[in-house]
């Protein structure tokens, strides 16, 4: 009899479920929510002065964990900008077949050049399809940015020294508090 | 017309009928256990999906014909379409309308229950066929399981036949339409014996919750497991169409077949047979399958006793009201 009981409470257990709108997100037809920080693709980008942002300092490369990045540095010329000398890139490709996407390279960052992207990932049909040249890190540019930049994301390892007055509309963190050393001692 | 051509050409429209509905009844069970499982089932091909069974078939019917090396080729050939034909042949006596019927055998039940237990023998030709361990035990499973149910179904299905004191399927219906339907009347018998017809005709078509012929998490797919392509469409089809025939007959001899408030008719009977296939869908879908044990012992601990039981207590109902008339 009990089990009777319990094929019943199964039973309708079933039919609620079924008047209840299915929980299916048709991806990728339909976009879902995607995090701040959710990343895909690289983009190199310009400055807020319109400049190339890239000094060719060869920190991501030395960094990458699976030494995909290559940059070839032009050597130091005048910022048709600012006039003042400073170091440009010739080259930079970066290889997404192998990056396991850690986000070191951007991380290392000085000048925010490199950042990744919050599109939705898009499958390549080739190896090649995966292979980013400098062309087209600069075209990613114009695609949604994630969160991460070289500066907040060394704000975030060390909140003490700050974001750089260059951050619009972002308040620095309140003097004399840290937040991850209060609730060690 | 002759009973001949009568029979041939309404059993013709029945068998296309109920086989066009096994195969789109499986476009439906699919998307009603997405629906449960709150996702959206097919969707791609066709209007909500309801061409994707089209495009299996299609696709079934490209795969490659495997044929086992050690297989036997005649015996692995001949169970499939076996399955189905035997399968079908129960539908020849199953009164849909006065007229809508195939043959109006005197010995109807007789018959149904003869046929309906045939279905046993390809199932365990293909699995011995196979010659594959699991595909053996996995026959070997439905045999155990259809010879066991075969008895508590037969006994419920004898509740009816003796309440109607008649064989003849269109007998059982007209005594129900100028009493109660059986399953209300006499209150008690009729209904039990129907929850037995109804639990054993889900044991005998190897249905969750008694598919241990083909529990995939032991037996990989059971006799199925070396069947692939249309041979193997032909298994699934005849599974789906011994589940639609068995709620045709229990619709016939408990719910009074085409009997019905309002306007009597066909209508009624295919009412009726849905609503009981539906409820097959449903209980697939919101139950566990039995371990081998509970399985037999619910069979013969309880249903079989119970149901000879209730036999006796129908001939016991007939007997009384003979006397009081």
């Amino acid at each position: 009899m009990g089990y009777f009981i319990d094929t019943a409470r199964a039973m309708a257990v079933t039919m609620r479920n079924v008047f209840r709108p299915p929980t299916t997100v048709q991806y990728p037809k339909e976009d879902r929510v995607r995090p701040e920080r959710y990343r895909t693709s690289f983009a190199l980008v310009h400055d807020a002065s319109g400049d190339e942002a890239c000094i060719a300092c060869l920190a991501c490369e030395r960094i990458c964990p699976s030494r995909i990045i290559t940059v070839k540095p032009a050597g130091k010329r005048e910022s048709p900008v600012t006039g003042k000398k400073r170091n440009y890139l010739e080259d930079l490709t970066l290889d997404l077949n192998a990056c396991i996407f850690c986000e070191l390279c951007v991380q290392v960052c000085p000048t925010d050049a490199l950042i990744m992207l919050r599109e939705l990932a898009k499958p390549a049909l080739s190896r090649e399809g995966l292979f980013l040249s400098m062309e087209r890190l600069y075209a990613n540019e114009s695609l949604a940015h994630s969160w991460g930049t070289g500066s907040r994301l060394m704000e975030m390892q060390d909140p003490k020294r700050g974001l750089p007055a260059l951050e619009p509309g972002r308040e620095a963190p309140p003097q004399g508090v840290d937040p991850i050393a209060d609730g060690v001692s | 017309m002759t009973p001949l051509v009568h029979g041939a050409v309404w059993g013709v429209v029945i068998a296309t009928v109920l086989v066009t509905v096994a195969v789109f009844s499986i476009w439906f069970e699919r998307k009603f256990a997405a629906r449960m499982q709150t996702r959206y089932g097919p969707t791609l091909v066709g209007p909500a999906g309801l061409l994707q069974i089209v495009a299996d078939a299609l696709k079934m019917m490209q795969k490659e014909d495997i044929l086992p090396q050690k297989a036997d080729p005649m015996l692995f050939r001949l169970a499939p379409p076996c399955a189905v034909i035997f399968t079908l042949a129960a539908a020849a006596v199953i009164p849909f309308d006065e007229d809508v019927l195939a043959a109006d055998l005197d010995i109807g039940v007789l018959f149904l229950l003869a046929v309906g237990g045939l279905v046993v023998f390809p199932v365990w030709v293909a699995g011995w066929a196979s010659n594959n361990k699991y595909a053996l035990l996995g026959a070997m499973r439905a045999v155990a399981q259809g010879i066991a149910y075969e008895i508590p179904l037969v006994l419920s299905a004898m509740v009816p036949v003796v309440l109607a004191q008649s064989m003849r399927l269109s007998d059982i219906i007209s005594v129900q339409a100028e009493t109660h339907w059986f399953v209300f009347w006499p209150l008690g018998p009729g209904l039990i014996a129907f929850v037995i017809f109804f639990i054993c005709s889900l044991a005998e078509a190897n249905r969750i919750p008694f598919d241990i012929p083909e529990a995939e998490s032991e037996l990989v797919a059971g006799v199925t497991t070396e069947y692939a392509g249309m041979r193997f469409g032909l298994l699934q089809m005849a599974e789906y169409l011994h589940t639609l025939i068995a709620s045709a007959v229990a619709a016939a001899i408990f719910f009074g077949g085409w009997d019905g408030p309002f306007a009597s008719g066909l209508h009624w009977m295919v009412l009726k047979t849905l609503v009981l296939f539906f409820m097959i869908f449903w209980i697939r879908w919101s139950l566990v399958r039995f371990r081998s044990d509970q399985l037999m012992a619910l069979c013969w601990k309880y249903l079989l006793p119970l149901s000879l039981v209730l036999v006796m207590l129908s001939a016991l109902f007939v007997y009384v009201r003979a006397m009081d008339a």
